[in-house]
């Protein structure tokens, strides 16, 4: 089976400073990252993913991803080389999904190269108290693996809807410019845990992996109690399990790639390493994927 | 893997209430001084009450699951792709999903779901991303669904809208619909999407968008339809020429064409720019009801299907050009031959000939 690799990744991370960028901001310096350590030009985006969820001043339409492909100049015009752009979300499974169909894109012989995106932030002057995001970008340019054993294997997906009130975020228009409100049950992260394990073994089985084999867990960044309860969950030792909660918070859509790019720079990823990516988003829907370094 | 992706089943649902041009500009607090239905061709609209987007896709993919071979159960994936996600009173949704809700109301247990927003251009987007899961064989059917409920915007210009030329005056144009296709692979190349293409140009996305009214309560839809109309019209032929020869096709062969539905005279000057293009008259006729269903936007090519299946236009054999464009700007070409989906959707709506 052809699978994808990572190329190159780029990150912006959440800011504490006075300026506070919006996601059009975080997702270009994202982006613009991600092309600079990348032996790909812009001009060879064939599809351009925005998997980010919160957007400047909630627009609706077009979609997010034409605003971020003018920014880093990716074939912006009608000309030769072309891309195509479009937003895919799926609360914190978005990014996992955006590379699964890039992954299943290349695998049918449409597109050779691709690139998915995300940034959350919210701009409302007087947010509600309970509806922080952390704002930051997160982007990953992906291409066909040269090696058939390095790069994504399967990908699983699973949607638990008999809870998919356990997490909301919607925009109030009953005042003007709108009101971003994120509901977040507070049995979420036990709900969560209770149900992971079953995807958690899919996953394993289905790439027939054990689960020792595993290096690094890079896991959605929901909560510090759903971090803490990963190790017995997965049966994974927590040093296996990467956790920039303290760091950066829950950063929905960027979360996974955050916590490679932490990993990275820490060291511990390097040529023969095999990481697990572990996606959660409201649904609820799990994500899940191998990667060989 | 041989074959093509093709369209196993539709489902579409146009509420009743029917709401004229002319009531909506009555019901302007400004009255614009022109006449929206002669510059348009749209007399009439559909609106959904008591019903939201999400409701309105739910009915669709119910619809397209009865005629269907296949069960809710056997869908490897259900794809959204509403833009207007009214899905409760005065609010948009952003999580979870809207697919999820849909995936739920249906029972498509097996699905993986997620949903794609790309302006009017969402459908045949979901098309293409799902024909690749198609082609490489991780799915075997899955389902493409689509509520619009267009209406807060259009209420919302009806408020806003100041003078003769503002910018909301396209939110007069809209209806609200839903759609669903079920896709599977069918092994006679022959039939179904020849091609399919789709083609951002970034540049000009200031010309269409959406985002909370920054006066008062609800959304708003910012159109300059002139750029928009223009900067399409430059473009667009060369795609269309591009998608008829990839197929193998001349423009001859074409037995009909479904641009979306943006009004009336949009769908007539496309056809006049590809005749200007190349150099002689478009030989095909393109198929429109937005005169009385309006823009339902991501929706309005399975619209046209519906109609024109059930009156036996489109008939087995038939040679489709879908051609959309939408907010972005995103141009999006596509060609599809017809199996037997006419006859059998005739013998399960019921037929008007």
């Amino acid at each position: 089976m052809l699978r994808s690799r990572i190329e190159s990744i780029g990150v912006s991370l959440p800011r504490n400073g006075p300026w506070k960028p919006g996601s059009l901001a975080h997702a270009t310096k994202a982006g613009s990252q991600c092309l600079g350590s990348s032996c790909y030009l812009p001009i060879d985006v064939e599809v351009l993913i925005n998997a980010g969820v919160h957007r400047d001043r909630h627009y609706a339409e077009p979609a997010f991803a034409s605003y971020i492909q003018k920014k880093l100049a990716i074939n912006v015009e009608f000309q030769r080389r072309q891309t195509a752009s479009f937003d895919l979300q799926n609360g914190g499974c978005g990014m996992l999904n955006a590379l699964h169909v890039l992954t299943t894109m290349m695998q049918s012989g449409a597109i050779r190269t691709g690139m998915a995106i995300a940034s959350e932030v919210n701009t409302d002057r007087t947010p509600d108290p309970d509806s922080s995001i952390i704002a930051s970008g997160a982007a990953i340019m992906l291409d066909i693996s040269p090696s058939s054993d390095r790069g994504f294997g399967t990908f699983v997906f699973r949607t638990y809807d008999e809870h998919i009130d356990l997490s909301r975020s919607m925009v109030d228009l009953s005042v003007e410019k709108g009101h971003l409100l994120i509901h977040r049950d507070k049995d979420l992260d036990q709900t969560c845990l209770s149900l992971l394990p079953e995807v958690w073994e899919e996953l394993l089985d289905s790439e027939q992996v054990k689960r020792e084999e595993i290096d690094l867990l890079i896991p959605s960044q929901i909560s510090a109690r759903f971090l803490a309860g990963l190790p017995d969950a997965l049966g994974l030792p927590p040093e296996k399990i990467v956790d920039v909660f303290q760091q950066y918070g829950d950063t929905l859509t960027t979360s996974p790639v955050l916590a490679l790019h932490h990993a990275q720079r820490q060291g511990r990823v390097e040529p023969g390493t095999r990481i697990a990516f572990l996606a959660v988003g409201s649904g609820i829907t799990f994500g899940a994927a191998i990667y060989d370094f | 893997m041989t074959g093509n992706t093709r369209i196993e089943s539709l489902g579409v649902y146009i509420p009743q209430t029917v709401v004229t041009t002319a009531e909506l500009l009555d019901s302007c607090k400004h009255r614009p001084r022109l006449d929206l239905e002669r510059i348009t061709g749209i007399r009439e609209r559909r609106v959904a009450e008591g019903e939201h987007a999400v409701d309105l896709g739910i009915k669709a993919a119910e619809r397209a699951l009865d005629m269907s071979r296949y069960n809710a159960a056997d869908l490897g994936m259900v794809i959204c792709t509403s833009i207007s996600k009214y899905n409760r009173d005065q609010a948009v949704d952003f999580e979870p999903a809207t697919s999820v809700s849909i995936r739920r109301a249906i029972g498509a247990s097996n699905a993986i779901n997620f949903d794609i927003v790309n302006a009017c251009a969402g459908m045949f987007n979901g098309i293409l991303v799902m024909e690749s899961f198609l082609r490489s064989g991780a799915i075997t059917c899955g389902m493409v669904v689509s509520g619009e409920h267009n209406w807060p915007l259009t209420n919302s210009a009806t408020r806003e809208i100041r003078h003769t030329f503002d910018h909301q005056l396209a939110s007069l144009t809209l209806g609200d619909a839903g759609a669903a296709l079920i896709l599977d692979r069918t092994d006679d190349d022959r039939y179904g999407f020849h091609y399919l293409e789709m083609v951002t140009g970034a540049k000009h996305n200031q010309y269409c968008y959406s985002i909370p009214s920054q006066r008062g309560p609800g959304g708003i839809l910012v159109t300059n339809a002139v750029g928009l109309q223009r900067k399409g019209a430059e473009h667009f032929p060369q795609y269309l020429k591009k998608a008829v020869e990839r197929s193998g096709w001349s423009l001859d062969e074409v037995d009909f064409g479904i641009a979306h539905q943006a009004s009336v005279r949009v769908v007539k000057r496309g056809v006049k720019e590809v005749s200007k293009f190349i150099g002689e008259k478009v030989p095909h006729d393109y198929l429109y009801n937005c005169d009385v269903y309006g823009n339902t936007t991501t929706t309005s090519h399975s619209v046209v299907l519906d109609e024109f299946m059930r009156n036996g236009t489109i008939n087995r054999d038939h040679k489709i050009l879908f051609v959309s464009g939408a907010s972005g700007i995103v141009i999006t070409h596509a060609t599809y031959t017809m199996d037997d989906l006419p006859e059998r959707y005739r013998a399960h709506h019921g037929g008007e000939e």
